[in-house]
């Protein structure tokens, strides 16, 4: 790859866009997919020339005044396209600083996302910023690459895809790099509704809080002391018996008397997280855990890659990262399995070969996506299954509604 | 977002997270990474707990920068900072939190600097031209003493500076690999002459396709192609004075990639209007739809009165 320029890896969330260049470990930047445009009278978009270099995107959005933010991604599929250009644009040349011609391009879809937009992307990407190369890659394919540096079974492209981020988890099985569609779930349980738990917690409890803080206190409590524990009964027990040892204290600044204020964090610690495998608490409508859903799905798939799913369970995203939560993932898992073995050979009175159930967690689960992208776009495979300007000159857009999966090495 | 901006931002957040950890007294992370800029420069930082930060810099044309004095104009804007060069680069500066930051209450003392290391690349350049506008305003007019600068920004691009007693001739080529890009890129290049006569400080620029200007006629080596542009920027003293200089630095030299970006916003216009178009075409084309569900439940009603469903 000598002389070649490291391909750029973006990878739009519903929420954030992770971007940077292949080869490194952590994305270059992790902005928020927002946008900020000035509305114009009566709803119209085009404006006078000079007028479309006139927005913000990322952190900068939320601090412009007087103009609109938008989000251009919904459940992480794009779903305005004029903006979504926009913010393209603003990506490469503000951000990055790259020459679009130069790189070849790694971009991310969610699960179940439409061909005519894949069709829709390459027609930007190649038409309007010229790139040389494309690949649009499934994210749960990608988290699965990103398992590798922590798993032992190299190159093993079936597993379960656990991918929990701020607006939405989804549980999606893969065979071979290929997804299983039928078996997709979303849970409706996310790192939002985990602050927003913590958020009530802590409000019919502590009143030292500002309240127009208590949401962004929440969120760091859940990202500093946050925790899975095996058994809540125990936990609560053991929280009984010596209260001095686990709780703690949190010291937050008040932001408009600049005053600390202090904050005793109790049971949320491990009731926070505690709602994926009981989202009663959290949600009244839905009240199956995440590992009887992750069993269902896999009972859903096909026969003969059930086993090999339960062996390779792979958790992306910033709400899989509390402590403990592979641990757990993991036992509750295992029960339902044998579980369930246990039943068939009473009924046939011939003993089943045991399940094994693993769950790979790894250093890199928080960008995992991204991380994946960054190792696939910098291997010289890439550079194979790519699309690339000639091809899509020749046939058209339609070639970017498949992309080969491909083995890293 | 009109001009481009000439600090690298991946640097900038990369350096100002690590020294408000440090000024926090936490502890560093460890950051190891290899990031692009335009033209192809390519940077290589890092940074570790008890380890200074580490700033590389590669361009490919940096030999052709190297003749005229980059040396000493990274030497006065970097001083300390600049080290002997990692293998295989070119530039590398190194910045240690303990001794070299500058001391005081608030960010304002060492944001500065921050900016200074992430404007590396532009320090790179600046010595061409700092060289030549100085030339000029020396009045050491074409003699033996300097010949015309020749910079291969890029591997097809090439970049020409020369100084002459009362200008200094800036001369960009550059190649429109898309024939849509062609079209919109002389469009946007002539507007660069047109839009001049209001501005009366603006420099003058000379527009040229497919052949190189007069200025160049004794390179031979100089492209002529359908899809190459030259542009040239005829700078007075009133640019190159001291004062105006740095602005001038950033601008020109962003040039090239300044360029190349708007002429993707234009299609990015172009695509919204487009769009808008076609949105507009189907909502007509919706009116004019016959609606079927009316006269469904008439029929509905009453079997006999056909016709009046195709009303």
């Amino acid at each position: 790859m000598t002389g070649r320029l490291p391909a750029c890896v973006i990878d739009n969330g519903t929420g954030y866009t992770k971007l940077g260049y292949a080869g490194n470990n952590e994305p270059h930047f992790i902005i928020p997919s927002a946008i900020a445009v000035r509305e114009r009278p009566g709803g119209s978009r085009i404006g006078q020339c000079g007028e479309d270099l006139d927005f913000f995107i990322g952190d900068e959005a939320f601090n412009a005044k007087g103009y609109s933010v938008k989000y251009p991604i919904r459940h992480g599929i794009v779903e305005d396209w004029d903006l979504m250009e926009k913010y393209w644009e603003h990506c490469l040349f503000k951000y990055l600083r790259c020459d679009p011609e130069d790189h070849h391009f790694l971009l991310t879809e969610p699960p179940l996302n439409t061909p005519e937009n894949r069709e829709y992307t390459a027609e930007i990407m190649f038409e309007l910023f010229n790139v040389p190369g494309l690949y649009i890659a499934l994210q749960a394919t990608l988290a699965l690459y990103a398992s590798w540096i922590a798993s032992d079974v190299k190159n093993m492209l079936t597993g379960l895809v656990v991918d929990s981020g701020d607006g939405v988890t989804h549980v999606v099985p893969v065979a071979d790099g290929y997804l299983i569609g039928s078996s997709i779930k979303h849970v409706p349980i996310s790192g939002r509704d985990i602050t927003y738990f913590v958020q009530t917690l802590l409000r019919e409890r502590e009143p030292n809080i500002p309240p127009e803080q208590s949401l962004e206190t929440a969120k760091t409590i859940k990202e500093r002391y946050c925790y899975v524990c095996p058994d809540i009964a125990k936990e609560f027990a053991k929280f009984d018996e010596d209260p001095r040892k686990n709780y703690l204290q949190y010291t937050g600044i008040n932001a408009v008397t600049k005053k600390p204020f202090n904050v005793d964090i109790g049971h949320e610690r491990f009731l926070g997280p505690e709602i994926f495998f009981h989202p009663e608490f959290a949600n009244p409508e839905f009240n199956t855990s995440l590992s009887k859903l992750i069993d269902d799905i896999i009972q859903d798939c096909p026969v003969d890659v059930r086993r090999k799913l339960y062996g390779n369970i792979v958790l992306s995203g910033g709400s899989t990262m509390f402590k403990g939560f592979d641990k757990r993932l993991k036992r509750d898992v295992q029960r339902l399995v044998d579980g369930r073995l246990r039943e068939s050979e009473e009924l046939s009175k011939h003993k089943p070969e045991p399940i094994d159930v693993k769950v790979v967690a790894h250093a890199m689960q928080r960008y995992a996506v991204w991380f994946g992208g960054s190792l696939a776009a910098s291997t010289p495979n890439f550079y194979e299954v790519c699309h690339t300007r000639k091809e899509y000159e020749e046939k058209g857009p339609s070639i970017c509604r498949y992309n080969a999966v491909f083995n890293l090495v | 977002m009109i001009l481009l901006e000439v600090h690298n931002r991946i640097i900038e957040e990369l350096l100002t997270v690590q020294i408000e950890t440090f000024l926090r007294k936490e502890k560093l992370v460890e950051v190891k990474t290899d990031v692009v800029d335009f033209d192809g420069a390519m940077y290589h930082v890092t940074s570790s707990r008890d380890k200074p930060f580490i700033v590389s810099i590669k361009l490919k044309f940096y030999r052709d920068l190297e003749q005229y004095g980059t040396d000493d104009v990274l030497r006065r804007e970097y001083g300390d900072l600049l080290v002997t060069p990692l293998e295989g680069y070119n530039v590398t500066l190194s910045l240690d939190f303990n001794t070299q930051l500058p001391k005081g209450d608030t960010n304002e003392v060492w944001l500065p600097l921050v900016r200074k290391i992430a404007m590396l690349k532009r320090n790179c350049f600046a010595a061409v031209f700092e060289k030549y506008f100085e030339f000029q305003s020396k009045q050491e007019t074409k003699t033996e003493t300097h010949k015309r600068a020749v910079i291969h920004y890029r591997d097809d691009e090439t970049m020409y500076v020369d100084a002459s007693s009362d200008r200094v001739i800036v001369i960009f080529s550059t190649v429109f690999k898309d024939p849509d890009d062609n079209i919109i890129g002389r469009v946007f290049m002539e507007e660069f002459k047109e839009r001049r006569r209001q501005f009366q400080q603006a420099p003058q620029v000379i527009v040229s396709y497919r052949t190189p200007p007069e200025e160049l006629k004794d390179m031979p080596d100089a492209r002529t192609g359908d899809n190459i542009g030259y542009l040239t920027f005829v700078l007075f003293p009133r640019h190159t004075k001291v004062a105006e200089r740095d602005n001038t630095i950033n601008l020109i030299h962003t040039l090239r990639n300044y360029f190349h970006y708007h002429i993707k916003c234009c299609k990015a216009y172009l695509h919204a209007h487009m769009r808008h178009k076609t949105n507009e075409f189907l909502k007509r084309l919706q009116l004019a739809r016959p609606e079927v569900k009316k006269s469904f439940r008439r029929i509905g009603n009453n079997a006999g009165d056909a016709p009046a469903a195709t009303e």
